[in-house]
């Protein structure tokens, strides 16, 4: 089923060209929201969807902000459709928060002690050759 | 029964809040900075059921999360770490610290029985003020040697690393390298140790970890006491651990049942004596019976064999241990003495005679004549011929309060039970 437009305008033009990657997007996101749970824990069946709402948001963000392949109207009719995170995209531009994962890891009225996830620890800082992934989106580690 | 937080609190079991948890020095972890969230009413206690404060912190890296399991009523009766609920004192399970006072807690444990006990004991505890420990524990404090020697002095912090991964067991852990569980052999499920349950640890019964500490115990104290004594001339048993109350009559009453006591010597200094019989069986009887259960005037004592005189043992203990012969002067006016028969090689230069005894002379007036140039104070007193240097020897035995007339035989030892001592 085709993405369900919430405005009643047409998409602007460019928009063609985008739209093969972001119906592949849609589709996957559709499969990893009805696959099977079994054999991952509770909270890492979660984590394929944080991954690809990140990845949509990053090609948007990508194509308009590293490659201005996009004009500023098709990239406003993405973030008005939904289409990419608005407000991830806004914590992306800026310093330090480049590769941010989610949202939820940023959070710190989620934790017990007021801090960030685990994941927003630079590598440097983090005890040598610990592999973490953050029980939120399964992050390894965006911002070291 | 609590049913909640606003219900009917008059003479029924109440909710518990805390401010602080109770917890020992392991539990705690290594780092002196520590985060902790507390819970209102997190979890219920494992013993009386109640809700109450759930504390919860990381005692360091790689360690798991420790919480509070037992309320603070129920720790305080027992004066246990509320997490691993062992002795805050000594790190001991509770059967053993009981087993060593001598405590024998009746508490109840069961149904309506439990609740009504544990609201009375609440109250109790809020009257006292926080600094004794309440209920038995408090009440019997006899520090009992064998708890001081089973206690734990440094921390245990094996007890806070992580479970064991049961999928890593089965083979299916799919986290690998950032599972935080242990990959490791689980411990042998037939072991005794491996079926713990937190009622019985917390009342103190049938506890395989309290039963295995105290064989073990046990154990050691026979090993020492019946280690057989190793050269066979050796009759004195040396004695530590005297402290200022046990004296040498205290000694001397014991250790005459098991035979004829040649000689004790107190050296106070070093808190110990040597007891020494005139019979090498005599010495086996008394070691075998006393050692590893000598308990004198409430001090808990320590029984081995001493040295012959010469040597002096390579011993884990600071006290010489040394075994004193006693010398006695020969009777003056008398010919040449004879080598003892059991001192032969040991070196002893003088011995008894069968000679005419002297009566001895009334305390007060000195026999001058074939004193030889020792004071009297030194009189009796071994010279000892210790290899090592003492360098306090010198104010070692010179303190046993000797009286001003010449002893030639063990009989006339004033200090000797029997002795007419007018």
């Amino acid at each position: 089923m085709p993405r369900v437009r919430r405005s009643r305008k047409p998409p602007p033009d460019g928009w063609e060209l985008i739209e093969p990657t972001l119906d592949e997007l849609d589709q996957k996101m559709r499969e990893t929201e009805t696959e099977s749970h079994d054999g991952m824990r509770k909270v890492e069946s979660l984590w394929p969807i944080f991954k690809l709402h990140h990845q949509k948001s990053r090609y948007i963000y990508d194509l308009f902000f590293r490659r201005k392949a996009i004009s500023r109207e098709l990239y406003d009719y993405c973030l008005k459709e939904n289409i990419a995170d608005k407000n991830l995209i806004a914590k992306w531009k800026k310093q330090g928060y480049e590769n941010l994962c989610c949202l939820r890891c940023i959070q710190a009225r989620d934790t017990n002690f007021g801090t960030n996830c685990i994941c927003r620890v630079p590598k440097s800082k983090l005890e040598a050759g610990k592999v973490v992934e953050c029980v939120h989106c399964g992050c390894r580690g965006c911002s070291g | 029964m609590a049913t909640s937080l606003g219900a009917n609190r008059y003479n029924r079991q109440n909710w518990e809040e805390a401010d602080f948890p109770i917890l020992c020095q392991t539990c705690l972890g290594d780092n002196p900075y520590i985060r902790m969230t507390k819970e209102k009413f997190g979890k219920e206690c494992k013993i009386c059921d109640r809700p109450f404060t759930v504390f919860r912190w990381c005692p360091g890296a790689r360690m798991r999360f420790k919480k509070t399991e037992v309320c603070q009523t129920c720790s305080k009766l027992k004066n246990i770490c509320q997490t691993c609920l062992l002795d805050l004192e000594y790190g001991l399970p509770v059967q053993t610290r009981d087993y060593a006072l001598g405590i024998k807690d009746d508490m109840a444990k069961s149904d309506v029985n439990k609740e009504y006990f544990h609201q009375n004991a609440e109250a109790e505890i809020a009257n006292t003020d926080g600094t004794v420990a309440v209920g038995s524990v408090g009440k019997a404090q006899a520090p009992s040697d064998l708890l001081l020697r089973l206690a734990r002095t440094a921390p245990y912090y094996k007890r806070n690393r992580p479970h064991i991964c049961s999928f890593w067991v089965k083979g299916e852990c799919k986290r690998g390298e950032e599972c935080p569980y242990r990959h490791e052999k689980p411990t042998d499920p037939e072991d005794p140790l491996s079926d713990q349950n937190i009622k019985d640890r917390y009342y103190g019964i049938n506890d395989p970890v309290s039963n295995k500490l105290l064989n073990r115990a046990q154990e050691a104290a026979e090993q020492e006491a019946v280690a057989p004594p190793e050269d066979k001339t050796i009759t004195t048993l040396y004695i530590g651990g005297l402290g200022d109350v046990v004296e040498e009559e205290d000694l001397r009453n014991h250790f005459y049942q098991f035979g004829e006591i040649r000689s004790i010597h107190m050296a106070t200094k070093q808190n110990c004596a040597f007891v020494q019989y005139t019979r090498r069986s005599e010495a086996e009887l008394a070691a075998q019976k006393s050692a590893g259960r000598l308990i004198l005037k409430g001090k808990r004592l320590v029984v081995r064999w001493g040295k012959s005189q010469g040597t002096t043992k390579k011993d884990t203990s600071t006290k010489n241990l040394r075994g004193i012969h006693q010398y006695y002067d020969p009777v003056p006016g008398l010919p040449g003495a004879l080598p003892l028969p059991s001192e032969v090689g040991s070196g002893s230069s003088q011995g008894y005679k069968r000679g005419n005894m002297m009566e001895p002379p009334p305390p007060g007036t000195i026999q001058a004549p074939g004193m030889q140039g020792m004071p009297p104070r030194m009189m009796g007193m071994p010279p000892p011929m210790l290899m090592m240097p003492p360098p306090n020897y010198g104010g070692g035995p010179s303190h046993m309060p000797m009286p001003r007339m010449p002893v030639h035989y063990p009989s006339q030892d004033p200090q000797r039970m029997g002795a007419n001592m007018k």
